[in-house]
C-alpha cells in the first residue's frame, strides 16, 4: 500500500450566498467549518440541493467564499490551481471529443507547460483498466470507461488533494458498484487526501473514512468515522454492519 | 447504416433528375425560342465553350475571377477570424464592432463600389468586395465558433489552470472548427459574387467583365458561357467547402 500523502484541507467558518435577482438572496453554505487530514477520504452526502457541490466548487476555487476562508496545505484554492496540484472529476466525464485517450491523458501535462510524462499516462491508463483503449475516441468508449478516464486524467500531474463530484452518478447501478470496487484499488495506490461527493450512501460508506452528512441549506447535520479496515473488498458489502450503518445514514438523510 | 445508405441513394437519384429537368428545360426553351433570343439552347452555349476562338479567353477571365475570389475570401477570412479572436479576448470592445459589422454587411456592395475603386483600384475592386461580402459570414461563424465550447469542458481546463491562451489553442479553436468550416462553405458563393459585381466596376478582365462586355454587344451565346463558366467554378469550390465542412464535423463536434 502506497504510503499516505496530499496536503490538509481547513475550512473555517465557510459562508456562500448567491443573489440570483435582485433582492432575493440564496444561502447555499451557512458557517462550514471542517477539517480534512491529509491522506483522508472523506464523503460528503445529503439531500439534493443541499449544497454539497457548492462547497466542493468552493475548495476547488471554482467559486469564491462569501466569508470565512478554505486552505489546503496553508494556500488558497486558486494558488494549488495555478500551480496546477489539484485533481477533478465531476459526473460529466468532459474528456474533449477530438482527443483520443492517450491524447486526452496527455493534456494536462500541456496545461501545465510540462513535458509529457508518456509512461506515467500510460501507466494511469492500465491502472483504471483502459489498456487497449488508447487511440479510442469518447465517442467509442462507455458512460463508465469515460468516467475511469476523467478519474485517471484527474490523477496525472499527481495532485494534492483529488475532488470528485458524483463521478459515478450517470452510471447504471451495476457499473457503479464495479467502479467503486476499482476506485478503492486505484486509490489504495494513491492514498491522497480525496472529497467525494455522493448521493450513494453505499459508496460513501464502501470509499471513504468519514461521512459528513450535510443538511438544507448548507450545514453539516452529522458526522461518522467509517469503522471498516481498509483495504475494503467487496464481501464488505454483504456485511450486516454494513448495511446497519447504510439505514442509519439514510435516516438522518430524510428531513 | 443500411437506410442511411439508401437515403443518400436516393437523394443523389433525385439531385440528378432535378438537374437533369432543368438542364433539359433549358434545352427545350433555347430551341423553341420560347423564352426569346436572350436564352440559347444549352447545346450551344457548349458549342461556344468548347469553341478554340473563345475558349483562351474565358479560360483568361476565370482565372482573373477565380483569383479574385480567392484573395478575398483569403484575406476577408482571416481579418474577420482575427478580429473575432481579439474580441473573445477583450469582451469589452465587443458591442462596437460587432455594430460596425453589421453596418458594413447592411450596405449593398454596389453602394460601396466607387469608394472601393478610390482604396483600392479598380484591378483589385474585385477581391476587396469579395472580401466585405466573406468578411460578416466569417465574423459570425468565428465569434460563435468560439463560444461553442461547452460549459464541463471549460470547468475541466480551469480546474487544471490553463490560463485564457492555452484555453483558446487546446479547447476553443478546436471547438470552433466546425462552425469555421460551415462559415467557409457559406462564404463560397458570396466571394464569387462579390468578384464578378466587383468587375463591373472596371476591372482589366475577369468573367464578370464579360459578362458585361458580351450583354452590351449582343453576343448572347458568349455571355452565357462566361455565366455557365462562373457558376460552375463557384459549385465547384461549393463542393469542395461542402466535403471539408462534413469531415471537420465529424472530427471536432463537441
Amino acid at each position: 500500500m502506497a504510503g499516505v500523502s496530499g496536503a490538509a484541507i481547513e475550512i473555517r467558518d465557510l459562508s456562500k450566498y448567491f443573489v440570483p435577482r435582485r433582492g432575493v438572496m440564496v444561502e447555499a453554505i451557512r458557517r462550514i467549518s471542517l477539517s480534512v487530514a491529509a491522506g483522508e477520504f472523506l464523503a460528503i452526502v445529503g439531500p439534493s440541493g443541499c449544497g454539497k457541490s457548492t462547497l466542493l466548487h468552493l475548495v476547488v476555487g471554482l467559486e469564491q467564499p462569501s466569508s470565512g476562508t478554505v486552505r489546503i496545505g496553508g494556500a488558497v484554492p486558486e494558488e494549488l490551481v495555478r500551480q496546477h496540484r489539484l485533481g477533478m472529476a465531476f459526473q460529466d466525464s468532459a474528456l474533449l471529443p477530438w482527443l483520443s485517450l492517450q491524447a486526452n491523458l496527455a493534456l494536462p501535462f500541456k496545461l501545465a507547460g510540462r513535458d509529457i510524462n508518456r509512461e506515467r499516462v500510460q501507466s494511469l491508463i492500465d491502472l483504471v483498466g483502459l489498456a487497449g483503449f488508447e487511440r479510442s475516441r469518447p465517442s467509442q468508449l462507455s458512460g463508465g470507461m469515460r468516467q475511469r478516464a476523467a478519474i485517471a486524467r484527474s490523477l496525472c500531474l499527481e495532485p494534492d488533494v483529488l475532488v470528485l463530484d458524483e463521478p459515478f452518478g450517470a452510471l447504471d447501478a451495476v457499473t457503479r458498484r464495479r467502479l467503486n470496487i476499482e476506485l478503492e484499488r486505484i486509490w489504495r495506490d494513491n492514498a491522497i487526501t480525496t472529497l467525494l461527493v455522493t448521493h450513494s450512501v453505499e459508496e460513501a460508506l464502501f470509499l471513504s473514512d468519514r461521512i459528513i452528512v450535510m443538511e438544507s441549506p448548507g450545514a453539516i447535520a452529522q458526522e461518522l468515522q467509517v469503522p471498516f479496515p481498509r483495504p475494503r473488498t467487496p464481501d464488505l458489502l454483504r456485511r450486516e454492519e454494513f448495511h446497519r450503518l447504510a439505514d442509519q445514514i439514510t435516516l438522518w438523510l430524510e428531513p | 447504416m443500411e437506410r442511411r445508405r439508401n437515403q443518400s441513394v436516393v437523394n443523389a437519384a433525385y439531385t440528378i433528375l432535378g438537374l437533369g429537368i432543368f438542364l433539359g428545360l433549358w434545352q427545350w426553351a433555347g430551341k423553341s425560342g420560347a423564352a426569346g433570343p436572350d436564352l440559347p439552347p444549352l447545346s450551344d452555349v457548349f458549342a461556344t465553350l468548347r469553341d478554340p476562338e473563345t475558349l483562351p479567353l474565358l479560360l483568361f477571365s476565370a482565372k482573373y475571377t477565380l483569383v479574385s475570389a480567392a484573395k478575398g475570401l483569403f484575406f476577408g477570412g482571416t481579418l474577420a477570424i482575427f478580429l473575432a479572436a481579439v474580441m473573445h479576448l477583450l469582451p469589452p470592445l465587443r458591442p462596437g464592432l460587432d455594430r460596425l459589422a453589421v453596418l458594413v454587411n447592411a450596405t449593398p456592395p454596389i453602394a460601396i463600389g466607387p469608394i472601393l475603386i478610390v482604396v483600392f483600384s479598380r484591378s483589385q475592386t474585385p477581391a476587396a468586395l469579395a472580401g466585405i461580402q466573406v468578411f460578416f459570414i466569417f465574423y459570425v461563424a468565428a465569434t460563435s465558433g468560439l463560444a461553442a465550447a461547452s460549459p464541463s469542458l471549460r470547468r475541466v481546463l480551469a480546474g487544471f489552470g490553463a490560463n485564457e491562451w492555452k484555453r483558446m489553442l487546446y479547447l476553443e479553436i478546436p471547438a470552433a472548427l466546425p462552425q469555421l468550416a460551415s462559415g467557409l462553405k457559406a462564404s463560397i458563393a458570396a466571394s464569387f459574387l462579390g468578384a464578378i459585381l466587383g468587375e463591373w466596376f472596371g476591372a482589366p478582365q475577369g468573367l464578370g467583365l464579360m459578362i458585361l462586355n458580351a450583354m452590351q454587344n449582343f453576343q448572347i451565346r458568349l455571355m452565357w458561357a462566361a455565366v455557365v463558366s462562373a457558376a460552375a467554378m463557384s459549385l465547384t469550390a461549393f463542393l469542395a467547402a461542402a466535403l471539408l465542412e462534413k469531415f471537420v464535423s465529424r472530427r471536432f463536434a463537441t
